[in-house]
């Protein structure tokens, strides 16, 4: 460790912007960014496979809300989402007696939430079209071999849409990633917020940014890397093998 | 009291589509061991006929008894519905139907298409699914393509591979819908021999096709529709070599 | 009812720079777009390599992280630039870059990389043969452009232009990050002044979801237009 920080040292000798004090706000900034991302698009895949099942529903009073949902958090701003989460949380009914506000009141809360509704709503979309680009053939022959309605849902409506929805998916995270820069709007220390304040403080604003925004690059291309991997791995039931 | 020992009979089955009648009354017995053939020209309602009898079509009036069983119905404002949808989904577990389209689940390799059913709807241990399974690709000659993907299968192997797919229900009767249309002609052979190998081992099927040469050396009864009534009916060497309707005549005429 | 408690006139003027600024910045873009389509289908090398690094670097980086290199740096470059200037030639001339402008060309920048897949999907569509018909016929490049090809490709770019637009009106909401008085500034600020932010971003959030229910109405037309002669589908 403390020949890193030499080395470190050594290697920052003379750079006034990039002291180890400022890569350490970049750090810190990478695992706030990271955290925002992963947990909000968890949390939003968890939501979006039954939102994505309802809004395939027949019934119209299961589906038209699920549609009004996913309408109006694709149709507006995510910055206005933040914001009516971000101010609006204070407004709820008591709700500063309640055991949440603690966790609450603190920026990062409010911005999981507007982030977690507006990715579960975009997966939701992507999700039903997977699930309504199911062959019809398939979803008969399950039938004719007896499956019942969820069993056929579960074992081959909901794994073949999963796998096509793969590449609109990996878009869907990238464009968090990206998205998940405004954090900083609202105080957060995320990737930007770094940027930012490295900004302010030694009005360089090619350095703070271009640098931050390289280390954006690289996790853009991480994850469409991985994305790749994920296609060729379950998508080769789709592709003829080659030379047949 | 219906005949248990009778694996499929419809009575009377009605279907329109809109304000055209598609199935206009239609009776069919399937004794075991039966191979019963079903030809006519296409919008004759044959493929509708047999999309009934396991109700991937519902029709609008006649009865369904699968093994002395009879399905019960209820009239909704969607039109007639069976009442219950578990007593549907065991029939439909007694009957297995092979497509037009092959329709076997891209999402998973030959193996496990032919494992799914029997395992999560008959409920059988997936080992013993596996071996049968195994046994059933030998018999289609598919062995070395039970971990392949549909996609990567020509026409006639996904359609044996159905084949061995329906075969894993142990189905009292086989439905096959036009098995063969899909395929290009050098592989309709081979379908075509898996398909006499069952009918000679005694399965009971019924079956939609255009293969004349099929209906002729195979099944015990041909049944020729003509715009959703059965115009004629019987023996192979009756309807087919000395039809009586000049409709039926006329329909051979070209393929001979 | 609704009581903007005086901000009503100031979010109807954000409204109007938001509408301003998402249209100029699509032209910009469609312009840009158009180019980089071109210079990605060309066969110069240098075209082709400078065209796709544009894109990719573009598509992998946070728009609001552009847009403040863009505002904040652009800013200082101008600055450095006007002081060069006047060190060597004594020219006293200095360019205040406005927030609006900023605005539009970070927009655009940002569109134009998107665009321009989007349109070289859709020339890469064309029917070739079409265009071997009209050089048959004598047309010269720039007509041959206007007439057949521009037209004929607008029928496979309408879907991907029609959901960039989407893509693009909403982030002009981050415009109110680097100082422009769109109207999702003004609604933050009036937020925070009387404490009820629903009274303000609510109507705002509608508005978005009005300029887009619109413009999805007129793209449904557009296509229909440049669908003419393709039959149903």
């Amino acid at each position: 460790m403390d020949q890193l920080n030499q080395w470190l040292a050594g290697l920052l000798e003379g750079n006034v912007i990039f002291t180890p004090q400022t890569l350490g706000y970049y750090w810190t900034g990478l695992v706030t960014t990271s955290q925002l991302v992963f947990l909000s698009l968890i949390i939003g895949l968890v939501l979006a496979v039954p939102l994505a099942i309802g809004r395939s529903s027949r019934h119209r009073w299961v589906s038209l809300p699920i549609y009004v949902y996913t309408y109006v958090f694709r149709g507006t701003p995510l910055l206005i989402q933040l914001y009516i989460i971000y101010y609006g949380v204070v407004f709820v009914e008591g709700i500063q007696d309640s055991m949440f506000w603690p966790i609450l009141k603190e920026a990062f809360y409010p911005a999981l939430i507007a982030f977690t509704l507006n990715t579960a709503a975009y997966t939701t979309e992507i999700f039903r079209g997977a699930i309504k680009a199911t062959p019809r053939g398939e979803i008969e022959a399950a039938r004719a071999y007896g499956m019942s309605q969820s069993l056929t849902m579960r074992r081959i409506v909901l794994p073949s849409a999963f796998r096509r929805a793969l590449p609109a998916y990996g878009n869907e995270v990238i464009f968090m990633l990206h998205a998940s820069a405004i954090a900083s709007v609202v105080t957060l220390m995320d990737l930007t917020g770094a940027a930012r304040f490295v900004y302010a403080r030694f009005y360089a604003p090619f350095e703070a940014f271009i640098f931050v925004a390289a280390i954006y690059l690289c996790l853009t291309f991480a994850i469409l890397y991985l994305f790749r991997y994920l296609e060729k791995r379950l998508l080769a039931h789709l592709k003829p093998l080659g030379g047949n | 009291m219906a005949d248990t020992q009778i694996p499929l009979e419809v009575r009377n089955i009605k279907k329109r589509f809109g304000d055209t009648e598609v199935l206009k009354g239609l009776s069919l017995k399937a004794n075991k061991g039966d191979v019963i053939t079903l030809i006519g020209a296409s919008g004759s309602g044959k493929s509708t006929f047999l999309r009934c009898m396991n109700l991937l079509e519902q029709p609008d009036e006649g009865d369904l008894i699968v093994h002395g069983e009879e399905i019960r119905f209820k009239q909704t404002r969607h039109g007639r519905e069976p009442a219950d949808w578990k007593q549907v989904v065991s029939m439909r577990a007694k009957l297995s139907m092979v497509f037009q389209s092959f329709n076997l689940w891209a999402h998973m390799t030959l193996l496990e298409n032919i494992i799914e059913a029997p395992v999560h709807v008959l409920g059988k241990p997936k080992k013993e699914a596996v071996e049968q399974a195994r046994a059933l690709l030998e018999r289609v000659g598919l062995t070395a393509r039970a971990d392949a993907y549909p996609a990567q299968m020509s026409g006639g192997q996904q359609q044996r591979g159905a084949i061995a797919r329906a075969l894993a229900m142990d189905p009292e009767v086989m439905l096959f819908d036009e098995p063969t249309s899909a395929l290009d002609p050098e592989l309709v052979g081979d379908v075509l021999k898996v398909m006499r190998d069952l009918a000679e081992e005694g399965r009971t099927m019924v079956v939609v096709t255009h293969e004349m040469g099929f209906a002729r050396d195979v099944s015990s009864q041909v049944v020729y529709l003509h715009q959703g009534v059965i115009e004629e009916a019987g023996a192979p060497q009756d309807v087919l070599v000395h039809p009586s309707s000049p409709r039926l005549q006329q329909f051979l005429a070209p393929k001979y | 009812m609704l009581d903007l408690q005086g901000y009503g006139p100031r979010l109807l003027e954000g409204a109007g720079v938001t509408l301003q600024l998402a249209v100029l910045s699509l032209a910009l873009a469609v312009l840009l777009g158009l180019l980089t389509a071109s210079a990605k289908m060309s066969r110069s090398w240098l075209l082709h390599r400078t065209a796709t690094l544009y894109t990719t670097v573009i598509r992998g980086v946070p728009d609001l992280v552009l847009m403040m290199l863009l505002f904040f740096g652009g800013q200082m470059g101008l600055n450095l630039f006007t002081d060069m200037l006047y060190d060597q030639f004594g020219v006293d001339w200095f360019f205040n870059l406005n927030a609006f402008v900023a605005g539009v060309i970070t927009i655009g920048f940002i569109f134009g990389a998107y665009m321009g897949e989007t349109f070289r999907g859709a020339f890469m569509a064309v029917d070739e043969g079409q265009i071997e018909a009209a050089k048959a016929y004598g047309m010269g490049s720039w007509l041959l452009f206007r007439r057949i090809r521009f037209p004929l490709m607008m029928r496979h770019a309408l879907p991907g232009l029609s959901n960039n637009w989407m893509v693009l009106l909403k982030t002009t909401a981050l415009v109110s990050v680097i100082g422009l008085t769109d109207m999702v500034r003004v609604a933050a600020e009036a937020s925070r002044a009387t404490h009820e932010p629903f009274t303000f971003l609510i109507p705002v959030a509608a508005i978005y979801l009005l300029i887009a229910s619109v413009s999805e109405w007129i793209f449904a037309r557009l296509q229909k237009r440049y669908d003419v002669g393709f039959g149903e589908h």
